[in-house]
Order: C-alpha cells, then sequence, then structure tokens
C-alpha cells in the first residue's frame, strides 16, 4: 500500500490499539510505528476474529480506500454446511463485507468458480446470504468474463484464463478455509486462487507445487485472511464428516501471503517442508518463509 | 364462451411453462411441477395397468377421467398444454382455402382408438408404450431438452456481448445475477437428443399443414380415451331453430365433430372450445347440461380394428421384448438412484424428462438415452458421467417422478445408494500411466471416508527421476458411482477412470 497515508495508519492503529487493549494480551513483539505482517486473533466468533485480526493490521482503512472496488475472494467451492468446514465461514466473509464497505468501498464482490455446482454451494455455505445482507454483491461466475493473462515469469504455467474481477478491481482480499488436501498436502491462501481461473483446472494437478505458484504470480491479494475457525484434517478438500473437522477458533490475517499459508499450516500435523510450494513462493519474492523474520501480533479474546 | 376458453388455454399454458421453470435446484417451493403430467388421465391409467401399483400421485388423472363422463372433453379444449401449442401452429399456419365447403376427411379418425387400444393391451401384459404418444409427457420432453437449451443458449449469447459493454457491465451483471436466481440455469443443459426429439415434435405440428388439430383428431390416444369416457355426457351442444343451415360452425370447428346435420355433433369428438357458438352468425348454438342419449356418439373403431389393435399391442411389446436380451449382463447404462429394477422401471418411466430437467439444474449427469439400454428403453433417463455427475446433496430427481419410477429417497438414503462402481483405466490415469501425481478425482470424491485412496510408491517420472507418485485406486464398499471422479478428470476424452453398473442397487 501507498506510503503516503502511512501517517494515517499510525493514528489509527493507535485508537484501535487502544480500543483493543483490554483485551489483548499476548506480548506484541511489533515496534508500534510499523504494522505486523500478520496477524493472529484466536478464542472469539468469527466476526470478532476478523474484526480484531484486521484491526490489528492497522484497520481496513489501510487496504480499501472511499470508492475503490473490492473483489473477496472465499473458498465457496463445495456443496457444504458451514459446520462441515470445506467453504469459508460465512460469518467471517460477512465481516469483511462489513468492513470493505465502512471503509468506503463502491462495490463489494463476493464470487468463487465452485466445485460442485455453484448455486448448491453458495446456498448452503450460508455465504450468499450472509454476505448479500452484509452489502457485498454476491455473483455467480459468468464464463465469458475469463480472460486470458500471460504469466511471462512462471516456470510451466505460462498464460491462464484469470475471472475479470480478479483482475480489475482495485483490492483482492484472498479469504481460504484451512483445510486438508491431498496434493497440496493442505489448501490455503495459494491454492485458494485456483477459485478465480477458468479452463480445466484439473490440469494443474501434476506438478501441482509449482503451477500454484505460477498461477499466483499473476494476482496480487493485498490482504489474506484464512479461516481456521473450523478445520478440516481429513478428507478434503470436499470433507462432509463432522469427525474430521477440528475446531480452532482463529483467524490469520496478514500481507505477507507466503508467511499467512505458514503460520496456518502450524495448526495442523503437516511439515512445513511437505508445502513444496512456500518455498519455491518464496523464492520467487512472493513472501516470506521463515516465521521467526515475520511481525506476528497474537490476540487471544477469551481472556 | 370462447373468449373464455381462450384465456383458459393461455393461463393453463403459462401455468405449464411456470411450473417447469421453477422445477429446479434447490426446489424448496415443491409447487408440484407434475401436475399437468399426472392430470394426463392417459398417464395415470397405462401406469397404474402396465405398473400393477396404485400410486397415490396418479389420482388427478383418474378424476379428470371421471369428470368426462358428464363434462367431456374439456380437458383437451381448455387445458391440454400440447393442444394449445398446436392451435397456436394452426393460428399461423395458412392452408390452402377450399373453394367449395365440403367436410374434411374422418378417414384417419380411428387410428387414435387404435392406438389406444393397443396400448391398453401391450399395458395388461406389463408393457408400456404411451411414453410415444402422451401429449403432456411431449411436450415436457420437448421442453427439455430442446426448447429450454435452445432460449438458454441464445440468452447466455446475449449476455456474453451485453458483457462486453463496458458502461453498462455492472448492469448486465446486476440483471445476470437476478436471472440467475430466479429462472436461469448456472449451467447451458446440452443433451444428444435434442435434435430427434425436437424434429418429432416438429413433425407434429406440421400436421397442421393437413387440417387444423390433426394430431388431436386422428392421433392423440390421451383424446381417445377421454372421448370414448365422454360419449355419454350431459354437458352438451344444442342448436336451436334459427339455425340457417350455413354450415360455418362445421367448417370452424376444429375437431370436425359437427354432422352433415348441423344440428348435430359427435360427443366423442367434440372438445368443447365452443367456437361453433361463436361464430354461428344467427346465435343458433349454445351450451348446457341436458340428457346424454341425444346425438351421435360413435366411437370410430370397427370390431375388426379393434381385434387388429391388440394384436398389434402383443406383437409390437414381443418385438421389443425380443430386441433387448439379458439386460442385466449387457445393459451397460447407470440409472438414476432410487430407479426400480429394470423391468418396473420401465413400465412406470413415461420418459416425460422430468427428472433430466431438474438434474440439470444440478449435477447435471441425467440425458435421455437412445438405444443403449435397449430399445425398450429409449428416451429414459441415463446417467452419462463425462457429461455430469450425480450430485451427492441432491434427491430431486425421485421428487420430481411422478410415476415413481424413481423412487422418493430421503437425501441421507439416497448418498447410500449405489448406482454404478468407478474403476480406474490404468493406460488413462495420468498417475498410472505416466507415472505424476494426479488426483483430481481424489480431491472431488464426495463420500466422507473418501472411495478414492492412494499408496505412496517410488516410481520413474516423465523426466526419468525416480519420485514418490501417488497411485489411486477405488475402495469398493465406499464407492456410491456418482461419477464425479469420471466428470472431473482432467484428460481429454475418454477418462482415466470409469463408471460402470456394477454393484448397482435398485430396489
Amino acid at each position: 500500500m501507498s506510503e503516503l497515508n502511512r501517517r494515517d495508519f499510525i493514528a489509527k492503529t493507535a485508537l484501535a490499539g487502544c480500543a483493543t487493549a483490554s483485551f489483548t494480551t499476548a506480548p506484541v513483539s511489533v515496534n508500534a510505528q510499523d504494522h505486523p505482517q500478520l496477524v493472529v486473533a484466536k478464542n472469539s466468533s468469527p466476526a470478532e476474529l476478523v474484526k480484531n485480526a484486521v484491526e490489528g493490521l492497522g484497520g481496513m482503512g489501510r487496504f480499501v480506500k472511499r470508492g475503490q472496488s473490492v473483489l473477496i475472494k472465499p473458498n465457496i467451492g463445495w456443496n457444504r454446511i458451514p459446520d462441515q468446514a470445506a467453504n469459508t465461514n460465512p460469518e467471517a466473509v460477512a465481516q469483511v463485507v462489513k468492513m470493505c464497505l465502512n471503509a468506503g468501498a463502491k462495490r463489494v464482490r463476493v464470487l468463487d468458480r465452485t466445485c460442485a455446482p455453484a448455486k448448491s454451494c453458495y446456498k448452503n455455505s450460508g455465504i450468499e446470504k450472509l454476505a448479500n445482507e452484509a452489502g457485498a454483491e454476491v455473483r455467480h461466475v459468468v464464463e465469458s468474463r475469463f480472460q486470458e493473462v500471460k504469466i511471462p515469469n512462471g516456470k510451466l504455467v505460462k498464460s491462464w484464463l484469470f475471472y475479470k474481477d480478479a483482475l480489475e478491481s482495485d483490492v483482492l482480499i484472498n479469504m481460504p478455509i484451512a483445510k486438508h488436501h491431498t496434493i497440496s498436502g493442505i489448501t490455503l491462501g495459494f491454492k485458494n486462487f485456483l477459485g478465480i481461473l477458468g479452463g480445466e483446472r484439473g490440469k494443474l494437478h501434476t506438478d501441482f507445487m509449482t503451477k500454484v505458484v505460477d498461477i499466483n504470480l499473476a494476482v496480487k491479494p493485498a490482504l489474506t485472511i484464512i479461516d481456521a475457525y473450523r478445520i478440516l484434517l481429513r478428507n478434503g478438500p470436499s470433507g462432509g464428516n463432522l469427525d474430521d473437522v477440528a475446531i480452532k477458533k482463529t483467524i490469520i490475517a496478514g500481507t505477507d501471503r507466503v508467511a499467512v499459508d505458514a503460520y496456518a499450516a502450524t495448526l495442523f500435523d503437516v511439515e512445513l517442508s511437505q508445502l513444496e510450494y512456500l518455498k519455491i513462493a518464496s523464492e520467487k519474492g512472493l513472501g516470506t518463509l521463515e516465521l521467526d523474520k515475520v511481525a506476528i501480533k497474537e490476540i487471544d479474546l477469551s481472556i | 364462451m370462447r373468449t373464455t376458453r381462450r384465456i383458459s388455454q393461455v393461463l393453463f399454458f403459462l401455468f405449464f411453462v411456470f411450473l417447469f421453470i421453477q422445477a429446479r435446484f434447490p426446489y424448496e417451493t415443491d409447487l408440484p411441477s407434475d401436475l399437468f403430467l399426472r392430470a394426463s388421465a392417459l398417464n395415470s391409467v397405462i401406469v397404474l395397468l402396465a405398473g400393477r401399483v396404485f400410486v397415490a400421485s396418479l389420482a388427478l388423472g383418474v378424476i379428470i377421467l371421471a369428470l368426462a363422463i358428464p363434462f367431456g372433453r374439456f380437458f383437451c379444449g381448455w387445458i391440454c398444454p400440447l393442444g394449445t401449442v398446436i392451435d397456436l401452429t394452426d393460428k399461423i399456419v395458412k392452408r390452402k382455402r377450399q373453394k367449395i365447403r365440403v367436410r374434411p376427411t374422418l378417414r384417419f379418425r380411428w387410428i387414435k382408438f387404435f392406438i389406444l387400444a393397443a396400448l391398453i393391451t401391450a399395458a395388461f401384459f406389463s408393457f408400456q408404450f404411451i411414453w410415444f404418444f402422451d401429449p403432456v409427457a411431449m411436450l415436457t420432453r420437448v421442453f427439455t431438452v430442446a426448447v429450454f437449451p435452445a432460449f438458454v443458449f441464445i440468452v447466455n449469447a446475449a449476455f456474453s456481448f451485453a458483457f462486453t459493454i463496458n458502461f453498462l457491465e455492472n448492469t448486465v451483471y446486476d440483471v445476470y445475477d437476478f436471472a440467475q436466481r430466479t429462472f436461469f440455469p448456472v449451467n447451458q443443459p446440452y443433451f444428444y437428443q435434442a435434435i430427434p426429439i425436437f424434429f418429432l415434435f416438429l413433425m407434429i405440428l406440421s400436421l397442421s399443414l393437413a387440417t387444423r388439430r390433426f394430431w388431436c383428431r386422428n392421433f392423440c390416444p390421451l383424446g381417445a380415451l377421454l372421448g370414448v369416457f365422454s360419449k355419454y355426457r350431459i354437458w352438451r351442444r344444442y342448436v336451436i331453430d334459427t339455425c340457417t343451415n350455413c354450415g360455418i360452425c362445421q367448417r370452424d370447428c376444429r375437431m370436425n365433430a359437427i354432422e352433415d346435420d348441423f344440428t348435430l355433433n359427435n360427443t366423442v369428438e367434440c372438445i368443447e372450445c365452443a367456437e361453433c357458438v361463436s361464430v354461428c352468425p344467427t346465435n343458433a348454438v349454445y351450451y348446457r347440461l341436458g340428457r346424454p342419449s341425444v346425438g351421435i356418439n360413435k366411437v370410430d373403431l370397427s370390431r375388426r380394428r379393434l381385434v387388429l389393435a391388440s394384436i398389434a399391442g402383443i406383437a409390437g411389446l414381443s418385438l421389443v421384448k425380443a430386441a433387448a436380451k439379458d439386460r442385466k449382463k449387457t445393459g451397460m447404462v447407470l440409472r438414476p438412484p432410487g430407479a426400480l429394477p429394470e423391468e418396473k422401471f420401465l413400465d412406470r418411466c413415461v420418459r416425460c424428462q422430468a427428472c433430466v430437467r431438474i438434474c440439470a439444474s444440478t449435477g447435471g449427469c441425467l440425458q435421455p438415452a437412445l438405444t443403449e439400454s435397449g430399445w425398450e428403453g429409449i428416451w429414459t433417463p441415463v446417467s452419462v458421467p463425462r457429461l455430469g455427475f450425480c450430485e451427492y446433496e441432491c434427491n430431486l430427481c425421485g421428487r420430481v417422478c411422478f410415476t415413481g419410477a424413481i423412487q422418493k429417497l430421503d437425501i441421507e438414503v439416497k448418498q447410500k445408494v449405489k448406482i454404478g462402481l468407478a474403476h480406474f483405466d490404468k493406460t488413462r490415469c495420468i498417475p498410472w500411466y505416466r507415472q505424476e501425481d494426479c488426483l483430481v478425482c481424489e480431491e472431488h470424491c464426495p463420500v466422507s471416508d473418501k472411495a478414492i485412496k492412494f499408496d505412496l510408491q517410488k516410481a520413474r517420472g516423465p523426466d526419468g527421476t525416480i519420485r514418490a507418485v501417488k497411485f489411486p485406486y477405488v475402495v469398493a464398499d465406499l464407492c456410491i458411482g456418482c461419477g464425479i471422479c469420471e466428470n472431473k478428470c482432467p484428460l481429454e476424452g475418454a477418462a482415466g477412470i470409469y463408471v460402470t453398473r456394477e454393484n448397482e442397487q435398485r430396489i
């Protein structure tokens, strides 16, 4: 984001800091003048967690300016209800919508190219209803709105079809849910962007770790918010069995998309080395893989 | 009375279209989209006879049939949506006006009774062939596989164009989304049978070139059935003595039901459209309740033809039965979940495509078959996984099937019913053939202990290096045959995994 507004941010964070000070107990290892790259909010309702996590980053005003258009990309890929943890939490999505509109966004769209039939997914995920109520335009994906994008620095994927809104919106917010996925180990922010792709996405599954990074080279999310309120431990990404769901009551928000994914992975029983794409992505300069080099702020709302 | 009848026809037709359009996922309204199909007495009678079972949803047709006894063929003239479409076509088509006024030929009138008699005979031997003839099933079918998909195609093309107009873009997206939420399917439906079904329908409409309501006059077995029952109707046509014998009523009668003595009409043929009431220059014609004995009520089927019809029915069914041998082994098709055992299924299914229509709004796996399941199975619904899949959270095909050929299953039950079994084709599947990871099938497998699992093994990849590859396999006990694996397989052409009807459960 632009340097010009740093002064504003400081003022706002100070305020936000005061406001949340009474809830914040975890040591804040961040220089007060800088925003953390990563905020982890724990132990409250999805909406509260999102609110606190984004405020911890400096508030939505840092990312969304008055009159801008926003695209929120949650995971709405599966015909599942929120309890089954296959789609992004609808209350969390609705909260982000509200915050974007409060920050003055002229339009907030929410969409995903689903795997199961779109109408079922939009409805049963609960996202259609709650995001609409919050004031978003929840839209179905229209085939004719995919556009070919060249990815000159892509290693294996040199071009692909991307959804117009993801390319042209002023602000892109990535909102995946953290869950198990056999080919990528776990699916987080990087994998979530397959939902803005057209074409035969199954072809990306061979050499997935390289290809998913190639795809991410073509998009610039201003903010990644990982929903780990409920996470899916097995039988992902479609899930369905409540026994495979763990309730973590955690939301991870950040501007460094590699770090955000790396942090979310710590919630799972998985070695970071298994998520090979993170290494490739950090080598491509998309973010920081070593979490000890990242400014992280943890907020525990239970106390 | 003619105006009232026209309004009734238009309203019933619009109601038919409305019911058709609202039958789509998630189908929460639960409005009976099958209402018109159930109102067809032919469907009710033959399915009850061939299926040898009483299905409550078939009662409406029986009621309409009973009402024909006093009130005649009001269904044909006032309600039947196909009749309305034919009337509209008749209005559009220009026929050669005959110079001298002669009564059009009655030569083909017997055919409909012949068809009816053949159908009933066949149904006695538990063979159901009305699906080709029933007017409501026919119209639902052509709407499902041809008219609606073509409409969707046009609207989609218009939207695609509108999206390219920059300043309209956001408005267009609003409109598109509204359409999606109300009447429009997310996906364009595709049906291989669209062309043959549409052309057969077009042939029936083109009969209008010969005479008006040619199909209804000469072929429709539903009309024949209602006609036989309305022989002794008490709601009937009267002509008072202001009649000048001008013959306009006979000329304008769409059913050719008025005799050469214009005061008489055939109670079997008359559909009470009241055209004669309205065109009479001296207002001599009217309808009222009266004694049933007056007039002509000839069912135009000689005893000889009746016998021939029965023979034709039996011959026809034997021919078709003989053409399909040992379906259990040779039949390759996947049926929708909850379909009755094949014999019973065929007895009941009237090929209305209601299931196909609603499936297109979710997984979209159902297609009308051609001869994949034998000659007996033409246009029955089959699941074609490469084109669509059986959506795990959907049981709508059973909910819209009014004959019970597909049973209504609770969603929890349906999720456990096996319609087939997936097999890997190891000469196609990417990990097995090319030693590269893929597992798209596993990703989409909807059962919560996934039916597709994998072994991690070392193998030499396409670049010559040894690597760990995930080799998938199917657990037969878990697989329900929904076909999403075959559908989502990223290979071009034949998939690396395919579903057969092995393990199929038909209760």
